[in-house]
Formats: C-alpha cells, structure tokens, sequence
C-alpha cells in the first residue's frame, strides 16, 4: 500500500486557532503548530496535503504554513455535521487511495529516530490495511477519546486486530466491551489522533452523510467500528507520545515535551530548575 | 469415608445425604472422621469442597456427637469440656479458623463434650458462611463493568460526565427531568429458593426462577396499578447530593464524601448505595478525604450538582416483591442513563444495560448490607422470563472457583411459552395480597443454604421436585391452563417448599387458605408463596368468575384474621389487597422538560413547606422557577388536586392526636399498678451515675468460681425408685401446681415487635402448628391423666399480655384443659426511659462485642452513632413516651412473678381448690421441655429445699451467668452482674429459670404464712414482698424496642428499664436453694426463630412432643 496523500482536520469550533499557535520546535526554531504539523507529515513521505478548514478561515492558515503554504489544498466544512463529515469534506482529495489522517490541534513527539507519523505510515503499507495509532490510556481519560477493543496481532508487539470501537466510551462500557490483553488494570487503547485509513472509510462515511443530511452528528468512530466489522482494520502503539493542545495548559505540556526532547533540552532544564528553585524558597 | 461424599465424582454419591452416612458411627468412628474432614477442609482448593467440609463438620458436631458423647458417658458427673473463653472471643472478632484452632486444641486437651461441641459447631457453621460471602462478594466486585469503579479514588479519575440533554434548561430556568419507572417482580416459583447466590453458584442447573413484572397499585386506594417503583433525577444549580425518598419522607443535602458512605445515618441509605454503585461516587473513593463538590463537578459541571428522587408509591414493606431491589434497579438505571452508561436515555434498556443494571443492584445490596437473591432486579426485565443459573465458563471470574456464574441468564418468555389470551387469564384469576406481617427471611435463607449443602435427605428430594413443579408450570403456562398453575404452586407451596423450611408456613397463611377453601371450594385454583416465606406478600388463584368476591373477601378474611392473631403474630400493618397488571416493557424512562418537568407530587408535600417557610428572595432562582410550574400544576392538573389540603396539614400537624396518646399512656401506667415515686428514684440514680450497665456488676474482688461436684444434683442418671415414688405420690395426692411465666412479648423472637410470645403458634407438633401455651397445658393435660388427678396450671400475665391471653383462652375454651387454669396478673410495671448515652457506649464499647461482616459492621457503626445522638438530643433519662403507650411500659423483672400470686389472689384461689398444695413448678414460656416430672419433684422434696433450679450444662449459645460458687455461697450469677464475662466461662452451667418452690419455705421466706395469704392480709404481703425486694439487685438494661411508621416501616431504638430477676434469689441466705442438673431438652429455651430448625433436628422436639397429650 502506498500512502502519499494526508489529511489535517482543523474545522473545529473550539479547534480552528490551536494550529495557528506559534512554539519552538526541536530544532530550536519558533513555528506555528501547524508548520510542525506539516513536518510531521512530510517526514512520513506523504506528497499532498490537504487541510479542512471553517470558511473564511484559509489567508490565516497560509500564512501560518509558511514556505509549505504552496503545498497545501484546503477544504472548507460549512457545517459543523460531526468529525466524520469533517473527513468526508476531503473525499475528493483522498480520491479512492489511502490516506494519513491527523486533527490539527495535536503535536507528536517519538521516542525514537523516526517521528510517530513515519512508523504509522510504514506500518499500514507493510500490513497492506488501515491502521489507527493508538495508545494506552487511563479510563479516567476516556471521556476525551474514542477507544477500540481487540487482541494481539500474531507475534507483533504493539500491533492489534480491532474488534471494536466506542467513541468516549464510560469505563463501564469500556470494561464489558474494550478490554485488551496485555494492558495494565484500567487502561485502553485510545486514538492518538493519526489513522491510515483506506478508501472504503471515504465510502461509508459518505453515505452516513447522505443518510444523516442537515441533523449531523456523523462520527468517524462509528464509521471505524463498521470499518472493523469490514476488513482488516489494525491499531498500532506508536513509541511516541501524543500532546493535545487544546487540553488546558495542553500548549504548555506540547511546548515542554518538544523542548525536552530538542537541542535546547540543557537550556530548557535549566530554567525550570531554576524556576522550581524559587518556588520552594 | 465422609471426606468421599464431597469429592466422589459419582454424582449419587456426592448428593448422598449426611445423616444417613453418620448414623452408625460410635462418637470415636465421628471424631476420627472430623479430623479427616479439618485437615481436608484446610488443604482443599475448590470453594465447594471446602464449605461443605465446613458444613459437614459443623451437623457433626451441632447434631451427632453430642448424643453420641452422652451415650457413652453416660452415668458420669463429668464437668470436663468448659468453652475457652479466647475462642468466643475470637468468634466475635470473626476469627473463625483461630477459634476453630482453640477449640480444638481444649477438645484434644480434655475429650469431647456437649459444650466444646456446641463452640465447633457455632465456629464452623459462621466460617462456612462467612467464605461464601466472602466469594459473593469478590464475584460483586469482579463483574465487568462494575471493577473500574473500585479503581476510582480521586475526583480527577473520575470517568463519567452528565449527558448533555440534562444540562438543556427549559425557558424558565429549570433543568429537564429524568424520570424511570419500574415494575416490582412476583415469582411464580423460585424453584426452592433456588436464587440464593450460593446455590446458583454451585448448583447451576438447578437455579431457576420464573419471574413476572407487575404494575401494583393498592385495590381501593389506586385508580389504577401502574410501575410502583420510579426514580427521578436532574442537575442542580448547588454542588450538592439532594437525595430524597418520598415514601421515607426523608431529604438530605449531602456535602461531604463522608455522608455518602454513611448508610444508616439517615433513611437514605438505599439510595446512597445506588449513587455509588452507579459509579456517581466510586466504592474506591471511600474513606480517601476527597471533596464531593470537586467530584461532581467533573460529571455535572462546576458548582453543579445532583438531585436523585425516590418513590415506591406506598406499597408496604415485606410485600416480597422485590421493592426495594428493584429501587436499587431503577436508581441505578436512572443513574446509569444519565452519565452515558446507557446508551439509552429514554425509552426501554438493552438487554446487556440491564445486566449492567442487575450487577450494579446486586453490588449496592451488598455495600447496604443486605442481600437480595439474584432474581430480584427482575422487575427491570418485561414481562415474563425464565432467569436461570450458568455455569461458569473459561473467562469468567469464577471459573475455576465456583461451578456456577454470580450473574445469572434471562429468557423473557414469548408468546409461543405463553400466550396474550395466557397472560390474560392469569390477571383474570390471580388475586395478590399482602398478609400484614413483616419478618425476617435472613434466617430461612441460611438454612435453605445450610440443609442444601449437607443434602439432607427432604431437601435434595423437595430441591429435586421442585425443578420438576418449575416444569409443570412452564407446562401450564404454555397450554394456558390456569388451574393446572394454581394446583402446581400450591404443591410448590405444600410440598418441597415445606419439606425443606417448615418455617415459611405460618399459622396465619394455613388459616388464610383453609378459610377461603372452605367459602369458595372448587373455584379456589391455588395459594401461590411469594418470596422467601408466607405471610406477606402472598397470591390466591380464583376461577375467573369470582375473582372479584375473592378480592373482596380475602380482605375481609385477611382482616379477620389478622385481628385474631395480631397479640400472636408480628404483623407490621393492615392486610391489603393489591390490584396489579403484567408489566411488558420493564423499567422505562421519560425525559420531563418544560412544564412537564415536575417531580412526583410526595416530593412537594415534603419539601414545599420547608420552601414556603424560606422568604422568597432567598431561595435559589430554580427553587422559585420550580415553585411556580408546581404551583399551576396544582391549578391544572386533577392528580394534583387536594395538594394543598396536604401541604396545609404538613405544616400544621394536628395536635389533638398526640394529645389523645399520650393521655391513653397514663391511664395504663395508673391501671398498671406504675409507682411514679420509685420512678423517679430509679431516673435520679441513672441520671447520677448510681445504677446504670456498669453498676450491674458484682465487684471485682469477689471470687467467683465454678461449682464443685457436691454442689449439684445429676438427675440424668436414673433417679432411686423411693425418690421416683415420692415425686409420684405427691403428685396423686394434688400436692403441685404449674406456673408458667407468660408475661413476656418475645421482644428476641420478633426483634422486638412485641407479640404474646405464649400465643405465638411457633411449630407444628401432632399435626398443626401450636402455641408455647399449648405445648404447657398438653404436658399438665398428660401428667394429669398419669396420676389421674388434674393439675392447677397458673399463668402469670402483664399488662401486654393479659387482655390477649384473657381473650384467647375464652375463644379457645382454655385449650379444653380439664385442670383449672388461673391466670395470674402482673401487679407492677415500669416506663421505660430514654437511656444515657454512658449506658448505649458501656454496651457498644465496653462490653464483648460481635464484629459483623465489613459492610454490615460500618452500616451498624453509623446506625450506633445516631442512636447516641438520639440519646442526647430526646434527652437522657427521660420517659420513653415516642411510642405506641404499650411499648413506652415494660415488666419489672420476674422476680415479682411468685410473689404477685399473693398480692393479686391467685395463690389463695389456689390453696382454696388444693388446701394440700406443697410444690409449685415455676418455668419460663419457652422452656417447652419444662414439666412435673415424678423424680425431679422427688428429688426436690427429698432435699427439704425451699427452692431447687434446674441448671443444664453450657453450650456456647447459653449466655448471660450461670451457676457459680461466689466467695464460697452457691449461687446464680445473672450475666449482668458478671464481673468479667471471661468467668462465665469457667462456670458449668447455664441456668434454665425452671424451679421446683417449697410453698411454705417460700412463704417464710416473705415472713408469712398459708392463713397471711388466705386471709389476704394485703399490708403485710406488701410489707414482706418489699423486704425481700431489697435483698435483690436492681438492674439497669438496655432493651431494643420498634417503633412501627409508615407503611411497615420499622425503627428499633435501644431504651433503658430496670428489673428484679428471680435467680437473685439464690444469693438471700435464708433460702435453702438447691441445683439439679437436667438433660439439654428439658432444659432448653427457644429465644429465637433460628433456634427452631436445630430444635426440629436435633430429637428436641420430639421429646417435648413425648410429653404431651393434645386432646
């Protein structure tokens, strides 16, 4: 499976300015979120880039792109019908091929040579199938995200056959129907914000449109949990970690982790210590 | 061999019976086999195997030994096998195999004996009880869906967010309601009680259950039945818990995460158990010092908060109908749906939501210290559904532990199982009642437990006959043949029912049936047991014709009845008859918003008058929305009219009734023979620490030990035939009278209902159920014809007890007792008081103290420190008048019993009939072995005694002093006065009450004579009755009393009382009193329900049977 086209949803209303925010990435430069975005993508040898966006919304994001605003396509949702229209908004550009599929408002950070989106990407062309990155998170954060249940690949550590999907399930639900081996009490595997996704999720997420017309509340989560019933649909821990800068001082937890693991890592350290410093005294 | 009968894995075997195994074995071939069973038990890894070993070693030891050791003792005096007090101990700290361990260890020490026995058997028992509950509950806990929750300790884990439809305000600033409604269920046969946790678990294929949801409304009250049982929820605007039960009339803001977990504190503690089962305040939150305002913050919103309503539409306690599990239910539905753990809000439940629901319910009986059986959360299914056990397969928690699961399977019938035309005609026949009495299953259930376990022989064939009644009725329902059904449940209820537990018969259903037999012949189908046991909520199936006479008249028979036996039975309330519907939807819920979004209407006359005293603009802007929507609703609509005669009546209360109570307490206290003098006496030496619990005891330098063995006389041995002869003659020549003690109101019995404990038709003996009465006069009825002359039997009453028995005697023509029969009556009474609260902790704290089960112990721990409160706030040492008036008086001791003959007559009416009266037998109501038998009166008239008490040697149960050699004087130690309650149990015996009095000793005793007492020479009786009043103690005691509200709702509040017990007499040195040590069946007292089934067993009964003559 060969990946080359991605898709960054930014429509959101509570979404549409994080990207815009301006940190200090690794490399000691200051860049909008989505520049970083951006980078992330095109490390993964993705080629075209599409990114949805609220009308009216397009002069910002290119000037916060920066020298990759050429590159970019954008997409207008003119509704807010739910995440999975969001997506669906893109189904001309995905054009029946696969796609790397991220939200704007999340910055990953890899804990290993490769970045998050790279490993995503190389794993779904070696399964030759959709995979969503996920990653084992507390139930006390579940009403953040959507959640999938399943078992081991065969002899891959990390890798998951879906049998289920639950957007922002209850730990009640959760505990009956999510459960995955290997993970410690109380913990599921959680979106991470990043999925390949194949051609057919454009397809049933356009008729869930057409099938749900001006009421909304299209989500891809339901979709994904058709997707599973479907075909091989695998989820993926990533060694990496997700920083959602939309959380409350999620901006300032994403800034501090790029920084951390960057070139100014002394620096940084430093004055925080300092920081810490005073504040005891 | 025993060990065989658990592992054999030839099924026949396994379910052989124990009794039948034991039989032959000598008491060595059974303490060979018990060691086998311990070391078994202890090395055993499946659950089963180990409980059953445990119940095997318990029947052992409560049923074979100890007659097997007699036997083979027999005719020595040995004392030996004392109980070591470090194990009882131990037992009340619930350290079963330690106690277990000690016991054995004095067993290995000094040889078996009854008492040592009795410690094993009490050990053994509670340790096989407490390791099913212990599973149960790891099962509870271990449900999918219900573990996260004990995970939870801190609010910002805290999962589970508000749906947001609940935060939609309505135009006039009011949040939308959230309202469930749930069906009760009604079980057309639990197959032998066969829901019960430890039986499904273990006995899958056996656990089924037939179970239909019902509508109920009260015949002649309700329009129309409809879901008894609703819940309502909606945010508020405060960060607080509102919880509020309607039918309780109890409302709580609940700030602090302490007070959720504090289940007795007030009546709320059923819905605190959903609120946190529903995961809205985690179990694993508890005791963590976290803030519940924080808590709900993160699932409502900041400075947000909850209110959760409860109403269960006044239907009666004790209707076994599941009510309060299916609360549960509804709550934690309503809960559930509300945070999303439902994915429906409204409308009906999937079926795995109302599993979810099931666990949950099961879980919140659980940290409410009850326990329903698996079935009861039925009424959150539709309609008809066969819920059966399954067995526990790979990846389920008790796979490997137990053969069966904790949660069990619903099939809900469907039409081809059970026609609409079925359903219609079973409403069309069936007519559901409630009896009135409201009693305690607990006890029923442990013995179906117990007897199922050790597969006694009427419990496995009646188990077995069961499943095949369970059968007939799918049948019946199926062909649609209502009679068939009724003819099965009443087989049901006559056969495996009662071959397993007697007991769930009483003598008010067997009057119920025969009566409504008897008027509608052929047309009345069958009696129908609802839950554990009869009495409460019961069914009589009618040809369709007269279902409507039959609801009219079991009324009418239900009253009638319930009016004859109320001084015998416990009943909580008036019979009703219910008018009910199947429920086909099961537990439904509806979104209120706008108008419509009003609470039920018991909620505002509770909480309107509170709000109409507040000035307006002080109360919250919703609070005066909601005000106004209530109050164009009382102007529109018809269910709400008369709201305003309610809410003016709750805020004025109606003086005169009260008034009219308490008037009605002084006339009995002044007909009672009430001495205000020595009242007040009594209250300011409470009240200044003089006489109180602590005050009770014998100082702790006196030197109180055990008897030596001159100092009692065995009568086990076969008594000298001069001894036996002179008891004989006596009796032909009318030298004895019987006095029973009938004054009592079995406060133990019914926990303190207060019933005429002589009138209570506790057991069937010769074929029906007779009362304690009875059972006296049948054993004077045989002696009598023994000797050929009639026995004067003497009852001794109180004012609760002397109308009743004057009444029942008279409709009962005295039992057609040929002997004249006198009833003597109570000539003093006391008012009881409110105690100190130095009294309530001396009780709780200082005295040895039974730990109960974790959850049980924390909700008693709570329930304690409202008392105490009580206490204080009503005032200590204050008359106890919040009562019914006759349960604000209370009897002053038996020690007056003997010498009220004198002052009431009845002695003198005696001595008239029989001027050559010498010996009169003095024994308790519940000593039913008690009678004039030939060599024990000779023996006593040999001795020259003035007084001789019957003692029998201690089991563990026998608590409350015993017999005792005190600085060297042989005496009765009452156990009040014990010093230390380790020194009763280095004393033999155990004081039976029963006492053989020398008329004339006694007589001078009081400084009178024979001519004094028929001359009634009142002053000097007084003079000489008061004179030895003061050579005994007066005790202070605590004593637990109901008090009855509501629709069968009961409170017991522990009250103080002082008395003057006979046994003191032992200590007065100018009486002669002598110690005859009597076999256990003569000697034992039933006090308790539970007690009747060892009773049954053990060949006591059969005994006291061999001394009666019915007719």
């Amino acid at each position: 499976m060969d990946i080359k086209r991605a898709i960054i949803t930014a429509a959101g209303k509570s979404q549409r300015t994080l990207p815009l925010q301006s940190l200090v990435d690794r490399d000691g430069q200051t860049k909008t979120a989505l520049a970083i975005i951006i980078e992330e993508v095109l490390a993964a040898g993705i080629e075209e880039l599409c990114v949805v966006i609220f009308p009216g919304d397009e002069p910002a994001y290119r000037a916060a792109a920066g020298e990759h605003a050429k590159r970019l396509v954008f997409v207008k949702q003119r509704q807010p019908l739910g995440y999975g229209h969001a997506v669906s908004c893109a189904e001309e550009f995905a054009g029946k091929k696969p796609f790397l599929l991220l939200v704007g408002d999340h910055l990953y950070v890899s804990g290993e040579t490769r970045r998050c989106a790279q490993q995503l990407v190389e794993t779904a062309a070696a399964e030759n199938c959709a995979v969503s990155a996920v990653q084992a998170t507390h139930e006390s954060k579940l009403p953040y995200y959507g959640a999938v249940g399943g078992r081991l690949a065969a002899a891959r550590k990390g890798l998951y056959e879906i049998t289920e999907v639950a957007e922002k399930p209850t730990p009640t639900e959760a505990e009956q129907r999510l459960i995955v081996p290997g993970l410690r009490a109380g913990h599921y595997l959680c979106f991470f914000g990043m999925h390949v996704l194949t051609p057919s999720v454009m397809a049933m997420l356009a008729e869930e449109v057409a099938a749900t017309g001006s009421r909304g509340g299209v989500h891809l989560s339901a979709t994904l949990a058709k997707l599973a019933r479907r075909e091989r649909y695998l989820a993926a821990e990533l060694t990496g970690r997700r920083y959602d800068i939309g959380a409350r001082y999620g901006l300032l937890t994403a800034q501090m982790a790029l920084a951390l693991s960057g070139k100014d890592r002394d620096e940084v350290l430093t004055g925080l210590v300092e920081l810490l410093a005073q504040r005891i005294r | 061999m025993l060990v065989d009968l658990i592992t054999s894995r030839d099924a026949d075997r396994r379910n052989a019976s124990l009794d039948a195994y034991c039989g032959d074995l000598t008491s060595a071939q059974l303490l060979a086999e018990c060691d086998e069973l311990d070391v078994f038990r202890r090395r055993a890894d499946n659950l089963y195997e180990r409980v059953r070993a445990l119940f095997f070693l318990y029947a052992i030891h409560r049923f074979h030994l100890p007659g097997r050791i007699k036997e083979s003792e027999a005719g020595s005096e040995k004392t030996a096998g004392l109980i070591p007090f470090a194990g009882y101990e131990q037992l009340l700290h619930r350290r079963f195999e330690e106690a277990i361990d000690t016991f054995l260890a004095a067993q290995a020490k000094d040889g078996p004996s009854d008492g040592l026995c009795s410690a094993l058997a009490n050990a053994y028992h509670r340790l096989a009880f407490q390791t099913l509950a212990d599973q149960v509950r790891r099962s509870v806990r271990s449900v999918r869906g219900n573990q996260w929750m004990f995970r939870v300790g801190h609010p910002a884990d805290q999962p589970l967010r508000i749906r947001t439809e609940l935060l939609q305000r309505s135009a006039d600033g009011t949040y939308p309601i959230l309202c469930e409604q749930t069906p009760v269920r009604m079980d057309l046969t639990h197959s032998a009680w066969s829901d019960i946790f430890f039986l499904g678990m273990d006995f899958p294929e056996g656990a089924k259950v037939l179970n239909i949801s019902v509508d109920l409304g009260v015949h002649g009250r309700d329009a129309r039945p409809r879901p008894p049982v609703s819940a309502w929820l909606r945010a508020l605007d405060e960060p607080v818990l509102r919880l509020t039960s309607v039918d309780l009339g109890a409302s709580a803001d609940i700030t602090a995460l302490s007070d959720v977990f504090d289940f007795a504190k007030d009546y709320l503690g059923l819905l605190k158990a959903a609120v946190i089962a529903a995961g809205i305040v985690p179990p694993g939150i508890e005791g963590s010092g976290q803030n519940l305002a924080e808590l709900l913050a993160r699932i409502v919103g900041p400075g947000r908060g909850l209110e959760l309503v409860s109403s269960v539409n006044d239907i009666p306690k004790g209707s076994r109908l599941a009510v309060s599990t299916n609360l549960l239910g509804s709550l934690v539905s309503v809960l559930m749906r509300a945070t999303g753990q439902a994915t429906s809000l409204t409308g009906e439940l999937q079926e795995n939501e109302r599993r979810i629901v099931l666990a949950r319910a099961l879980l919140g009986e659980w940290l409410g210290g009850s326990g329903g059986g698996w079935q009861d959360s039925g009424g959150v299914w539709p309609g008809m559904k066969l819920i059966e056990g399954v067995i526990a397969g790979e990846g389920d928690p008790e796979f490997g532990i137990s053969r069966g699961r904790l949660m069990p399977q619903h099939r809900i019938l469907n039409l081809d199982d059970a026609s609409a035309e079925t359903r219609r005609k079973l409403q069309a026949s069936l007519v559901l009642v409630h009896g009135g009495m409201a009693q305690n299953v607990g006890p029923i259930l442990e013995m179906v437990t117990e007897k199922y376990l050790l597969r006694c022989e009427a419990e496995w064939r009646g188990r077995q006959d069961a499943l095949r009644i369970m059968d007939e009725v799918l049948a019946a329902l199926k062909s649609g043949d209502i009679r068939a059904l009724g003819a099965a449940t009443t087989r049901n209820f006559r056969e495996p029912i009662q071959a397993i537990i007697p007991w769930a018969s009483t003598y008010f259903t067997e009057q119920l049936i025969e009566r409504v037999g008897r008027e509608f012949g052929d047309d009345f189908w069958g009696f129908w047991m609802l839950g554990g046991m009869s009495g409460g909520g019961m069914g009589f199936i009618f040809a369709p014709h007269r279902k409507i006479e039959g609801q009219r008249r079991l009324q009418e028979i239900m009253s009638a009845a319930k009016h004859e036996l109320q001084h015998a039975l416990p009943f909580a309330m008036e019979p009703v008859v219910f008018d009910y519907a199947i429920n086909e939807r099961g537990t439904w819920a509806d979104l209120l918003a706008g108008d419509a979004a009003l609470m039920p209407s018991g909620y505002y006359s509770l909480t309107v008058p509170q709000l109409l005293r507040t000035e307006r603009q002080d109360l919250p802007p919703a609070r005066r929305a909601e005000l106004d929507k209530f109050a164009t609703a009382c102007r529109a609509k018809p269910e709400l009219r008369g709201m305003v005669q309610t809410l003016f009546d709750r805020m004025f209360p109606r003086l005169k009734e009260e008034a009219a109570g308490a008037q009605n307490l002084d006339e009995l206290l002044a007909a009672n023979g009430f001495d205000r003098e020595a009242h007040e006496i009594i209250r300011a030496d409470l009240k200044g620490g003089r006489i109180g619990l602590a005050q009770n005891r014998l100082p702790a330098n006196l030197v109180i030990e055990d008897v030596r063995p001159g100092d009692v006389t065995h009568t086990s041995r076969p008594a000298h035939k001069s001894i036996a002869e002179l008891g004989l003659t006596a009796l032909r020549n009318g030298e004895a009278a019987v006095i029973t003690l009938a004054a009592g109101a079995a406060s133990r019995w019914t926990q303190g209902a207060g019933v005429v404990k002589s009138l209570h038709p506790f057991c069937k003996l010769g074929g029906r159920h007779r009362t304690f009465l009875e059972v006296h006069l049948a054993k004077s009825r045989q002696v009598a014809r023994q000797v050929g002359l009639s026995v004067p039997h003497v009852v001794t009453t109180s004012y609760l007890t002397h109308g009743p028995l004057t009444d029942f005697l008279a409709t009962n023509r005295n039992y057609g007792y040929e002997g004249s029969l006198l009833l003597s009556r109570g000539a003093s009474v006391g008012l009881r008081l409110v105690p100190m609260a130095r009294d309530l902790r001396f009780a709780w704290e200082e005295m040895p103290q039974q730990v109960l089960d974790e959850q049980q112990q924390k909700v008693r721990d709570s329930l304690r420190a409202a008392l105490l409160r009580w206490a204080t706030s009503a005032g200590e040492a204050t008359d106890y008048r919040d009562n019914l008036a006759l349960q604000c008086l209370h009897p002053v001791g038996h020690f007056f019993e003997v010498p009220n003959l004198l002052r009431n007559g009845t002695l003198a009416a005696l001595l008239r009939e029989r001027p050559q009266l010498k010996t009169l037998l003095l024994h308790n109501i519940d000593t039913t072995g008690a009678n004039l038998d030939a060599a024990l009166l000779g023996q006593h008239l040999a001795s020259g005694a003035t007084l001789s008490f019957e003692v029998i040697p201690r089991r563990l149960d026998d608590r409350g002093g015993g017999l005792a050699r005190v600085d060297g004087r042989v005496r009765l130690v009452e156990g009040l006065a014990m010093p230390h309650e380790e020194l009763e149990f280095g004393l033999s015996y155990y004081n039976s009450l029963t006492t053989w009095i020398d008329v004339d000793g006694f007589l001078r005793a009081l400084q009178l004579t024979r001519e004094d007492v028929l001359a009634g020479h009142e002053a000097k009786i007084a003079a000489g009755i008061r004179a030895l009043a003061a050579k005994v103690p007066t005790y202070i005691t605590l004593k637990d009393v109901k008090k009855r509200w509501g629709h069968g709702q009961e409170d017991v509040f522990p009250v103080a009382q002082f008395e003057k017990l006979w046994g003191d007499l032992t200590a007065v040195p100018e009486i002669d009193s002598r110690f005859l040590v009597v076999d256990r069946p003569r000697g034992q007292q039933l006090k308790d329900q539970a007690q009747l089934d060892g009773w049954l067993r053990d060949g006591s009964a059969a005994y006291v049977e061999s001394l009666c003559a019915w007719e």
